[in-house]
């Protein structure tokens, strides 16, 4: 995915861009009237979904429901505040001012920041099934490389060590009971460990 | 007398070398993490957290000050060295601290920087050390209809610190609200919102959800905007500040104490605010205030006194009533009830040799601050060539371990997944997400004091209008939502005809 800085600007003087900045424009316009429509309908429909059995408490005076559905209809009135001055906003063909992303920043590379999550995302999915040391070890290669670093010293190193020197302190020294994995992947992080004298 | 032997004792636990060690050791990665922008002290302690584990409730609570004490100030050093604030609240410190930098007098700054911050925490800390102890005579009067009136000013300070966006503050508050009730409801055992998972039944952990939306959108943050945070080069010879020049600066350094340590206690503020708020009152009551923002000395020492005089001071309410002010006391509430204890009044009595040691802790932390911040100052330019990308790795892995290391269970690594790609999109949307947290911690507290309250006095609603202590919290608590919504009604009230005559003219 080719990565594209958010300063980046469509020329004006080619229809086509001007076309896509449109649709741009407009996205960015309907995130601050999405938002408090989503949490809207969220709290509407949130307390039929409160209690997932049928049985009900039969208790005097406020019952565990109680807490939650007050929360929920001042978040819906809230929400409904906040989306009608949106609605009036975006009506009068104005643009919003109350969601703004950071300023602090010159260039945002947003198929970079979604590569990133994605990576984190695989560590924590793979973590159980393939247990720290190997997800550990292979996270940071991967993470390194998505980075940027390419000299092969250090991607040899910082996987190493910093799979090794993290196996010391929360395996070691807290004594964290971290996934070893599963099948082979179990039996070679306690090969691992044992080598390292943790296990 | 009582406390001052009891403080006594608090330092000769203090000087014991494993807790001296510890809170050196804590200085030193707060000052550290606070330094390197995309590494906030909150995100340090947060990552500490699961080495805490290892170590008994008094160790954990010396490590995670010293990294709040530390921290909070380590976010100057690359504010005044590349105009990077460390930290949100370090922000202030580049608007003077940065020109000094350019005029090459990079040295004298941090002096400065430093030594006020220095001052700041220290008063702070004394002045936990001597009210904490009365605050908590006093708060042992308290029932359950006064904790849920001091749950509730906790919950709308939040709303009125944010004065700009009210609402979609409230609504931020709301949701981590909702997001604290899920579970099993701490009166009748029912679980909520379970949706038949059994994992979700035991709750939601304030922790997990804090380090998904602090940490992880930070991490990616930092690789995605190419930040480079090698220091560059500043022009000029290096000048240092002398006693004189500090002397110069007392009234700047009184003023943002005075107001840090106000500040501080208030529920939902922080740092942040505080040093914010300093600035400007300092840019309004100093001879030099025009001219601030061009590298003068007070307005730099007023915002830096400010920010670490919040540090003792947030931690009034944390171990009076055990209510978190802030990001940063609601990780050390976590490690306190980790460890099996219940910050409140009864901690005063049950165990006051470890809270005066922590009060000892935070005198030491903030004298040591000195020497660790101008160490730290000097290998700053090394740490900062570490390529961003292997900081932000480690930070990915050490946040999912603390996740983790709250009940060992993978469950928790994927609802902190969760809540890290919520709290990115929240992040660049502009949605604030401080008070997310705050409501999750909350939310949960005030619940279980409202029920309990309303069912101690037999469904009487009126309980926490008629005690006197529990009714003047809420008198409280109504003033400050007014407070916060007076701008934006009276920006939509009509303006006298005088007001709008010239504007309507051109």
């Amino acid at each position: 995915m080719a990565d594209k800085p958010r300063a980046d600007t469509t020329s004006l003087n080619d229809p086509d861009s001007v076309s896509a900045a449109d649709h741009q424009g407009m996205a960015i316009r309907l995130i601050p009237v999405a938002v408090p429509a989503v949490l809207l309908i969220g709290s509407l429909l949130l307390p039929s979904f409160m209690f997932s059995s049928d049985r009900r408490p039969d208790v005097p005076g406020l019952g565990p429901a109680a807490w939650p559905r007050m929360v929920l209809i001042l978040l819906g009135l809230c929400s409904a505040i906040w989306l009608l001055s949106e609605m009036r906003v975006l009506l009068k063909g104005r643009f919003s001012r109350s969601l703004a992303a950071p300023h602090d920043e010159d260039v945002y590379h947003y198929g970079k920041a979604v590569i990133g999550i994605g990576l984190t995302i695989l560590f924590g999915w793979a973590l159980p099934y393939v247990g720290f040391p190997i997800a550990c070890s292979a996270f940071l290669l991967i993470w390194c490389l998505y980075g940027g670093i390419r000299n092969p010293l250090t991607l040899f190193l910082v996987p190493t060590i910093g799979t090794v020197g993290l196996l010391w302190m929360f395996m070691g020294l807290a004594l964290m009971p971290l996934s070893r994995g599963v099948g082979m992947f179990d039996r070679f992080s306690v090969g691992l460990l044992q080598i390292l004298g943790i296990y | 007398m009582q406390t001052l032997d009891f403080l006594m004792a608090g330092f000769a636990s203090a000087f014991q070398i494993g807790a001296f060690l510890t809170v050196i050791v804590g200085l030193l990665v707060g000052v550290i993490a606070g330094a390197l922008p995309g590494i906030s002290f909150v995100n340090a302690m947060a990552m500490a957290l699961p080495f805490t584990y290892a170590m008994d409730v008094t160790h954990a609570m010396l490590f995670l000050g010293g990294i709040y004490v530390g921290g909070v100030f380590g976010g100057s050093i690359s504010a005044i060295m590349i105009n990077v604030p460390g930290t949100p609240a370090s922000l202030p410190a580049t608007w003077d601290g940065y020109p000094m930098t350019k005029r090459g007098e990079v040295k004298r700054a941090l002096t400065i920087a430093v030594t006020a911050s220095a001052v700041g925490g220290l008063v702070s800390a004394l002045m936990l050390t001597f009210l904490s102890a009365p605050f908590a005579t006093f708060a042992m009067k308290f029932s359950q209809p006064e904790f849920f009136a001091a749950t509730v000013l906790g919950l709308v300070s939040v709303i009125a610190i944010a004065k700009d966006k009210p609402i979609i503050t409230m609504i931020s508050l709301l949701a981590g609200m909702a997001i604290g009730t899920v579970g099993v409801d701490p009166l009748y055992g029912q679980a909520r919102f379970s949706f038949g998972i059994p994992e979700v039944e035991s709750g939601i952990r304030f922790v997990v959800v804090m380090i998904g939306l602090f940490a992880i959108g930070e991490v990616v943050d930092l690789v995605a905007t190419d930040r480079d945070l090698r220091p560059k080069k500043a022009d000029g010879k290096v000048a240092g500040a002398g006693f004189r020049d500090i002397w110069g600066v007392k009234g700047a350094i009184l003023r943002g104490t005075g107001l840090g340590c106000i500040i501080g206690v208030i529920p939902g503020a922080g740092a942040t605010p505080g040093a914010v708020i300093a600035y400007g009152v300092e840019k309004q009551i100093n001879p030099r205030g025009k001219e601030f923002g061009t590298g003068i000395d007070a307005g730099l020492a007023a915002p830096e006194a400010a920010k670490n005089a919040t540090t003792g001071a947030a931690m009034v309410p944390l171990l009076t009533l055990g209510i978190p002010g802030s990001a940063a006391t609601a990780i050390m509430l976590a490690a306190m009830m980790l460890q099996g204890v219940n910050p409140g009044p009864l901690l005063f009595i049950m165990d006051p040799s470890m809270v005066y040691t922590i009060f000892a802790a935070m005198i030491i932390a903030n004298i040591l601050m000195i020497g660790a911040g101008v160490g730290v100052a000097q290998i700053f330019s090394t740490l900062m060539r570490t390529p961003p990308a292997i900081l932000a790795g480690f930070i990915v892995i050490l946040s999912l371990i603390g996740a983790y290391g709250v009940r060992n269970n993978i469950f928790d690594v994927h609802v902190c997944l969760v809540f890290g790609v919520i709290g990115w999109a929240m992040k660049r949307v502009g949605f604030p997400s401080a008070p997310m947290v705050l409501g999750v911690i909350l939310g949960p507290l005030a619940e279980r004091y409202f029920l309990t309250a309303v069912a101690n006095s037999r469904q009487d609603y009126t309980v926490f209008f008629t005690r006197p202590i529990s009714a003047t919290i809420l008198f409280l608590a109504l003033i400050f939502v007014l407070w916060s919504l007076w701008p934006s009604v009276s920006a939509r009230l009509p303006r006298k005809a005088s007001d709008a005559g010239p504007k309507e003219q051109s």
